[in-house]
């Protein structure tokens, strides 16, 4: 059934832009030039987030903080494996990205744990990067509640991500 | 963070930490070139979809329900703020994020404190409905998955969720907050 979802939209993709006189092949190209930018501009996000997150493993950090909140993460029922995924998730979206790959290629991507990984992706954001981008041209200074009821609601969704893996 | 860790390995295995480092950029090099080829289709596509005028109209589907969230009076703002959910659905991260400055800056009003449509409009961002998760399902496809398209409903749910959850605390909140202004 969901193989069906993506093929479809994209046939009714290009029909209705074709119908809506929109030359499909040309605005397609303009798009897909952009791709090269945005990955010249995340490379070096990337390249530092992997650089850190492999040192912080060989290091023996990441375990060790890995076993001290694994009680708390199992209670909520995230898997351990996916600690620094939750983590790191708030602060940097490329990074991100690495970790989730990581995931990935390490215990395949169809995997429970993969799944999550992808759904917990999907759902939340980089709050406290996209915070200061949105509120870079206004005079606010104080957010009062809106990164803690951020966060909660981020981490609630990790939670309802990893319980609904486990029945779909 | 990263001095911490190279500190770290100093002390338990000095020799490794060039060649850990050597090997991560390699494999960032990778990653980024499998983004490329994942961004290279689906922002073809969303061009796409803002160029046929999709995007637009699912923007005026929204506009019900951000006047009733929201509450702002503006119409240039509500216009502004259903434009930057509706990318954010479709997941066009790029064209979200300006369109959500400038509504920030339309209900800026030189306070030095937030208001609640503002806070509504980051929080809402921050759990965002997600109805294609582009960038995660191309992920996916490129590590093998057979049916990467599968965690389009899970996320879907999760979004929605989050989502409602986080109207009604910012609802909660700031009522408490006025209530405690008032006392």
């Amino acid at each position: 059934m969901s193989a069906y979802i993506l093929p479809l939209l994209f046939v009714f993709i290009f029909v209705y832009a074709h119908f809506k006189k929109v030359n499909c092949y040309d605005t397609f190209i303009k798009g897909a030039k952009k791709s090269i930018p945005l990955v010249v501009d995340i490379f070096p996000y990337i390249t530092a987030i992997m650089i850190a997150v492999a040192l912080l493993r060989s290091s023996g950090i990441t375990a060790i903080l890995a076993d001290l909140t694994a009680p708390i993460f199992n209670l909520l029922g995230i898997p351990t494996e996916l600690i620094e995924l939750v983590l790191l998730r708030p602060f940097t979206g490329s990074g991100s990205y690495a970790l989730l790959n990581d995931v990935l290629l390490t215990y395949g991507a169809d995997s429970y744990i993969s799944r999550c990984a992808c759904v917990i992706l999907g759902c939340s954001e980089t709050i406290f990067y996209v915070t200061t981008i949105y509120m870079s041209q206004t005079k606010v200074k104080k957010l009062l509640y809106a990164i803690p009821v951020a966060l909660v609601c981020s981490t609630v969704g990790s939670i309802l991500a990893c319980l609904l893996c486990r029945i779909m | 963070m990263m001095i911490a860790s190279i500190c770290f390995l100093l002390w338990s295995d000095p020799g490794s930490v060039l060649s850990q480092m050597l090997d991560a950029s390699a494999q960032s090099l990778q990653l980024a070139i499998q983004l490329c080829a994942v961004y290279a289709v689906w922002l073809g596509i969303l061009e796409l979809v803002e160029a046929s005028g999709l995007s637009e109209k699912l923007a005026r589907l929204l506009r019900p329900f951000i006047k009733k969230v929201f509450a702002v009076k503006d119409p240039v703002t509500e216009k502004l703020i259903a434009m930057n959910i509706s990318a954010n659905m479709l997941g066009l991260g790029n064209a979200s994020t300006p369109l959500a400055i400038k509504a920030m800056k339309q209900m800026d009003t030189g306070s030095p404190v937030a208001s609640t449509p503002m806070i509504m409009l980051i929080v809402i961002n921050a759990t965002s409905i997600q109805l294609l998760p582009s960038t995660v399902i191309g992920l996916r496809q490129t590590a093998g998955s057979t049916s990467p398209a599968d965690i389009i409903l899970p996320t879907l749910l999760t979004t929605i969720c989050t989502t409602i959850l986080a109207i009604m605390l910012v609802k909660l909140c700031a009522k408490i907050f006025e209530r405690r202004k008032k006392n």
